[in-house]
């Protein structure tokens, strides 16, 4: 009983700063989406309108599309970047010459500010100024123009966001392969084991929860992505990048119209709650059928 | 004896009178050591304020300014937010002309002529809000109280390069392909004919400006502020009367004439440089300054350092300016006080009712607004509020390197008007831009997109309490 009290009085300043900056929040987001509430409306004091705002939600074209391209975006980055980030941790994890150094330059982006990163990305790839559209053209004869194409503008975001984020999952699957078992590994190599069934069923189901929190991280921030792609192309051309996180800005800042921005929010959050348990139920699932 | 006496008395009676310094040092003496904080968007005139005013105004009367300069959006962000929280973070905040009414409809503002009426200690001899243009006038509410002291204003001008139309060669080469002479388009069909002439990949030119920003809100300025309005759709082609924008509720914005409108503002794009869909007002002037157009609107806050300035323009002495080119019976409309042929665009200092520090904000407002800086302030930022500048002779020598761009706003700025008076400006912007963002990429067709953008008006209108229906 004692040792119960003092637990919880240690985790108090935690809970009460988790109470302040995180339930308080989240509980004032859920009552304002029951309100109507623009404070340039005719009549700018919230009045309650029920479940109104997420009635309009489900009939905004605006809103589904950004989903869509959230969807979308999600499932390019967090795919490329686990193949992409399991490769270079596969070759960190031999010794192959210079890795210290390639390590080391690989990790840098995650240092960058991801409005830097955007802002930088922006540099490169404006018409008229960054050299990637001059080359481009000047090479290959292609008219790279992001605020004009919305395939271009797609991929690029896609890319900028891989090239950021691809190290974080390199170091943490890095991390992973380091300390798995060397002796099944072995030992499935004298009994003759080809290496993508070594890799199958041995690394795989033991890289598991390494993955899945990999997994957890990535897609969660790539749900909520805003500040390099709002550098780089602002959501545009038109609303083709306009993601959930930058759509649900746009709503609430500029257009102040703050009971419609909250039901939003809590939408988005609950969307990303199911993807991750289901992605959680097909994963542990997986490891159950297996057994 | 008695005459040396009373002299010795005399002199150490004025001896013992307290200092009279200046008026601001005394105004401020209760205040020094404050600090007061603002925040606009980050522009000449601003960034003059930054290092020049402020620092001048910290001097004569011991006050500090911190004085945030930042984009366009991150500005209204935080300026509204702080009032809407009733915050204090700031003392005085940028208010442009189009969001004054919004602001006036929440009461955000601090009643800057009841101020100074009730503070007879802080007004300094200097200011008067009689020495502004008619500009002040938009800071105004119904009674005539001044809410805004303002700080810039300009008209969007016709740019174009002088030295192109003046070449004979190019001259002769333009009269043999359109059969006219080639001049500063009066017409939107000259306009395209001499940005068609003048599209020049090969040669890093292109025949214009359009400031078309896919995804940033400046593109629907464009449209609605520049070229609606000299197609003779004006104030958005919303009705307030009816609260409506679509025609079939009494509105123009998607009228067969606002539909032409952006069916040739699109078209131009062809035209333009790469970087146009990128474009906001910023990237306009960077175009123009580097000589990559030949003809384009550009805000008037750049008209003169285009022109003038060596280290950030390469068509220094080559640009002209003029009055944009226009549909038929826009002119007599505006003459008549019926229209308008361009935007009007500036604003003010307003000290949000929110402010912990309203007395020091007061005098750094008056400050700001008086006669002696104005000129410098001028050259710097090509911004006039003041009718007492145009006659400075610092003013008449940047004038005539500028083609007389101070000119043309002293005496054609009747012609030109601000925003229209609508509290829901964002709102409406918020709604109706992205179809307009889709018409610049082609996803929609300028039809579409104006038929769209007047249902989503009409929406938003009825969804604030706005429409009449």
């Amino acid at each position: 009983m004692r040792n119960s009290t003092t637990g919880w009085l240690l985790i108090a300043p935690t809970l009460f700063i988790l109470f302040i900056t995180g339930l308080l929040p989240f509980l004032y987001v859920l009552v304002v989406s029951f309100f109507d509430w623009n404070t340039f409306a005719v009549n700018p004091d919230p009045h309650f309108s029920g479940v109104e705002n997420f009635r309009r939600l489900v009939f905004d074209e605006a809103f589904l599309y950004s989903i869509w391209l959230t969807l979308k975006f999600t499932f390019f980055v967090v795919t490329s970047q686990l193949v992409i980030g399991f490769g270079l941790a596969k070759l960190l994890s031999r010794n192959v010459p210079f890795k210290g150094v390639f390590r080391t330059i690989h990790t840098l982006p995650l240092m960058v500010a991801p409005i830097a990163v955007g802002a930088t990305w922006r540099l490169l790839t404006i018409p008229g100024l960054g050299p990637i559209p001059h080359f481009l053209q000047k090479w290959f004869d292609v008219s790279y123009i992001l605020s004009r194409f919305p395939d271009q503008a797609f991929i690029t975001v896609v890319l900028m966001d891989i090239w950021h984020w691809t190290p974080l999952v390199t170091l943490t699957l890095l991390a992973g392969l380091s300390n798995l078992p060397r002796e099944p590994i072995e030992q499935a190599r004298i009994d003759g084991a080809r290496e993508w069934q070594i890799f199958w069923d041995i690394i795989l189901p033991f890289m598991k929860p390494v993955l899945l929190t990999t997994v957890f991280i990535r897609l969660m921030d790539a749900l909520r992505t805003v500040d390099e792609v709002w550098m780089l192309t602002g959501g545009g051309p038109g609303a083709e990048t306009r993601f959930i996180g930058l759509h649900i800005w746009r709503v609430v800042f500029p257009k102040t119209d703050y009971g419609y921005g909250s039901a939003m929010s809590l939408l988005a959050l609950y969307m990303t709650i199911v993807i991750c348990w289901l992605l959680y139920v097909a994963m542990t699932g997986m490891k159950d059928n297996k057994q | 004896m008695i005459k040396r006496l009373l002299a010795t008395t005399l002199v150490s009676l004025v001896i013992a009178q307290p200092a009279m310094a200046d008026f601001w040092s005394d105004a401020a003496a209760d205040l020094k050591g404050e600090t007061i904080r603002g925040v606009s968007e980050s522009t000449p005139p601003s960034n003059y304020v930054r290092d020049v005013l402020a620092p001048a105004f910290t001097e004569a009367t011991g006050i500090k300014v911190e004085f945030e300069t930042t984009s366009w959006d991150q500005m209204y962000d935080k300026a509204i937010k702080d009032m809407e929280a009733n915050s204090g973070i700031y003392d005085f905040v940028y208010i442009e002309q189009d969001i004054i009414y919004s602001y006036l409809a929440r009461d955000f503002l601090v009643d800057l002529s009841e101020a100074l009426a009730n503070k007879p200690e802080l007004k300094s001899a200097d200011f008067s809000f009689d020495d502004f243009t008619t500009f002040i006038d938009n800071f105004r509410n119904e009674n005539g109280d001044v809410f805004g002291v303002p700080m810039e204003a300009f008209i969007k001008v016709y740019l174009y390069r002088k030295d192109l139309f003046e070449n004979p060669k190019e001259q002769a080469a333009f009269k043999e392909k359109y059969g006219y002479d080639l001049a500063p388009a009066k017409n939107f069909e000259q306009y395209r004919d001499i940005a068609e002439f003048f599209t020049r990949p090969g040669d890093q030119l292109w025949g214009t400006t359009v400031q078309a920003a896919s995804g940033h809100p400046a593109s629907f300025y464009e449209f609605f502020e520049s070229i609606a309005p000299t197609y003779g759709v004006y104030n958005w082609g919303i009705n307030l009367d009816a609260g409506a924008a679509s025609v079939e509720n009494g509105g123009q914005m998607n009228s067969e004439l606002a539909k032409q409108a952006l069916a040739y503002w699109v078209s131009l794009l062809d035209f333009a440089p790469p970087e146009a869909t990128a474009s906001t007002w910023d990237e306009v002037a960077s175009t123009f300054a580097a000589g990559r157009a030949a003809q384009g609107w550009v805000y008037g806050e750049n008209a003169a350092w285009i022109a003038t300035n060596p280290e950030k323009s390469t068509v220094v002495g080559k640009v002209g300016v003029t009055l944009p080119p226009m549909n038929d019976g826009v002119m007599a409309d505006a003459e008549a006080g019926k229209g308008y042929i361009g935007y009007y665009d500036g604003g003010a200092f307003g000290i949000p009712y929110s402010s912990k520090r309203k007395d020091a904000a007061l005098l750094w407002l008056e400050y700001i607004g008086q006669p002696s800086v104005q000129a410098d302030w001028a050259l710097a930022g090509s911004r006039v509020v003041h009718q007492a500048t145009y006659d400075d002779p610092k003013v008449l020598a940047q004038d005539a390197k500028a083609d007389g761009y101070f000119t043309l706003m002293k005496e054609k700025g009747y012609l030109f008007k601000g925003a229209p008076e609508y509290p829901f400006h964002a709102q409406v912007r918020e709604a109706v831009a992205p179809f307009i963002y889709e018409a610049i990429i082609g996803q929609l067709s300028a039809d579409e997109a104006l038929d769209k953008a007047a249902a989503a008006a009409d929406a938003e209108l009825k969804q604030l309490g706005y429409s009449k229906k």
